[in-house]
């Protein structure tokens, strides 16, 4: 326990102290939160209005809140894969620095290193992931305060489940890069399209039958569902208080993947942590197994 | 003395290349043991095969009486490697670099107090414990990477083209300190190095070539076995040298005469008392060595 703590705590510290790496990690979320008030802000708050009969109106705070927390939860699921892979790149620059060559001269099982950078990585992107709750949470006070604070809880937890699962992904991923020219190009690749295999951009609802059902198996669509609900139900239940019938509330919950839906059937809310918490734990086991033989060269 | 590594019938390949084929050799307690060769001549790959880094395609390495392939988490402990280039993280301080390592080995707290307050000694780095190690001088690098190599008392030290690139003063303090360790613990040195001169204080040289061995001995009987003897006369009559019938190279005010041996030297010497008023006879040097070994390789294979 000892030396996973030594491992942990220099990761850790090589991971603040270069600048470059922390700040950016840092930042991407205010980023990414500033592109989508920007360019899907206002295509949100249509797409609500749109699913509303006449006669009745709703606040624009209210509005405005609906789509701030749906801005907020795409946000935070994107995050918690793209920070997990930021803050995972000292396990790639340590292979390129020969870094890791200077551990494997040492008594300590390889195993525990794999440990050691997944625990560092988990706690530094769910650093980030929770800096970014708090500037969303600022946003939402700015835009319409309607969430609760068990909500709030339970959004953190979603976050916590999903820095996991976005550590164990990133984790099994850099096991097998080892130049800076490999990390980039994956990172292009999982910046841009993740958020559209989770839902995050676009609404998993609003693809094909078949692409919805190819998406199903992606434990992430699962993930964004969970930030939806506990970041939008506040805002949900202030719709039913208005009088807004809650055939319409559901019609809408189903547009934003509040429900998520596999053969017909709505998965319940324990399944999708379940697969969430099942899936992180499966992949960090592939990838300790692929840590340890990928080390042992032919 | 023990053999402390025992190398027999190596082979490593990568792809169509012979890294390493069929090499053996041994290094004994406490030796300084030269690995020479030119780039690519498979000295990294033996030493990382060595390390437990890579695994041999065939043969037996053994180190302190264990087989690599079979014992490595013990040899481990036993072995302190000095890289080419430096493998310490440049954001952390000396202190912290050297704690993260020492704590690999079990060593913390006030054993890792008193074993850094050794080093630094040692090593001369008391001043910059708390330095960022990225931002220190290729020389003071250099001292802390031999520190932490040594930090858990190993009974071998891998030193991998250390000396390489660094200051005379820190290529001293270097070489004093493993002539100490030699000296106070016994330690076994294996050292592969592009400076001749290191190796030829080694107690055994080994040079490769292509993956096998061309070459081995202690420096004197190399340079008896692959080079003459110099006389170097200080004159400017360069009829007089050419008229000795050896060859000769013109140096800025003296001429260097290679000769078969000594015996021919001091008959040559004898016979010409009035002109050799000023002159020296020397061994040939490492550098020729390895020169007559590298560029011999096939009439060196076929006399061994």
């Amino acid at each position: 326990m000892t030396m996973l703590y030594v491992l942990i705590k220099r990761n850790c510290k090589l991971f603040f102290r270069d600048k470059g790496l922390f700040l950016s990690s840092l930042i991407s979320p205010v980023i990414l939160l500033l592109l989508y008030i920007t360019f899907l802000g206002n295509v949100y708050k249509n797409s609500f209005i749109s699913f509303l009969p006449d006669g009745i109106d709703l606040p624009e705070k209210l509005l405005d809140s609906l789509t701030a927390s749906q801005l907020l939860s795409s946000l935070l699921s994107v995050c918690t894969v793209t920070v997990a892979f930021c803050s995972n790149s000292l396990m790639i620059q340590d292979k390129m620095t020969g870094v890791r060559r200077d551990f494997d001269v040492t008594p300590v099982k390889k195993s525990l290193f794999a440990v050691g950078y997944y625990v560092s990585t988990a706690l530094s992107t769910l650093l980030i992931c929770l800096a970014a709750v708090a500037v969303g949470m600022v946003y939402l006070a700015i835009s319409g305060w309607y969430i609760s604070i068990p909500d709030i809880l339970l959004l953190i937890f979603d976050v916590f489940i999903l820095t996991m699962l976005g550590t164990a992904i990133s984790s099994l991923v850099n096991a097998f890069i080892s130049s800076q020219g490999q990390s980039t190009a994956v990172m292009t690749i999982v910046s841009a399209c993740y958020g559209f295999i989770c839902g995050a951009y676009m609404p998993v609802s609003s693809f094909s039958k078949t692409l919805q059902k190819v998406l199903s198996f992606f434990p992430g669509v699962y993930g964004t569902s969970l930030l939806r609900r506990h970041s939008m139900q506040g805002a949900f239940e202030a719709m039913k208080d208005s009088g807004v019938p809650q055939q319409i509330i559901s019609a809408i919950q189903d547009s934003v993947d509040y429900n998520i839906y596999v053969s017909d059937k709505a998965v319940p809310y324990y399944l999708m942590i379940l697969i969430i918490s099942g899936c992180a734990l499966l992949i960090a086991i592939f990838y300790i197994f692929a840590s340890i033989f990928r080390r042992k060269k032919r | 003395m023990e053999k402390i590594i025992k190398i027999e019938h190596l082979f490593k390949s990568f792809g169509n290349v012979k890294a390493v084929n069929d090499l053996s050799f041994s290094v004994r307690e406490g030796e300084l043991f030269a690995f020479l060769g030119v780039n690519g001549a498979g000295k990294s790959t033996t030493i990382s095969m060595m390390c437990g880094q890579l695994l041999q395609d065939s043969g037996k390495i053994e180190i302190c009486g264990k087989d690599t392939c079979a014992s490595m988490a013990d040899i481990f402990s036993r072995i302190g490697v000095v890289f080419q280039n430096s493998v310490l993280d440049p954001f952390l301080t000396v202190r912290e670099n050297l704690e993260s390592r020492a704590a690999m080995y079990g060593i913390s707290g006030r054993k890792f107090d008193s074993r850094l307050n050794e080093l630094a000694s040692l090593l001369s780095f008391e001043n910059i414990l708390g330095r960022q190690f990225g931002k220190l001088s290729g020389g003071q690098k250099r001292r802390i990477d031999i520190a932490r190599a040594l930090f858990h008392n190993p009974d071998i030290l891998f030193l991998d083209e250390p000396t390489t690139g660094l200051d005379p003063q820190t290529r001293k303090i270097l070489w004093d300190v493993v002539t100490e360790l030699r000296r106070g613990q016994n330690m076994t040195v294996l050292l592969t190095t592009h400076y001749m001169e290191e190796a030829a204080d080694a107690d055994y040289v080994v040079i490769i070539d292509s993956g096998r061995v061309s070459a081995e001995g202690t420096p004197l009987e190399l340079k008896n076995r692959y080079t003459g003897d110099f006389v170097l006369i200080y004159t400017d009559d360069e009829n007089f040298v050419s008229s000795l019938g050896f060859p000769y190279q013109r140096l800025r005010d003296s001429f260097r005469i290679s000769v078969p041996n000594c015996a021919e030297a001091t008959r040559m010497i004898v016979h010409n008392q009035d002109k050799f008023v000023d002159y020296e006879i020397t061994k040939g040097k490492m550098d020729d060595v390895f020169l007559s070994v590298t560029g011999k390789k096939l009439t060196v294979g076929d006399e061994k």
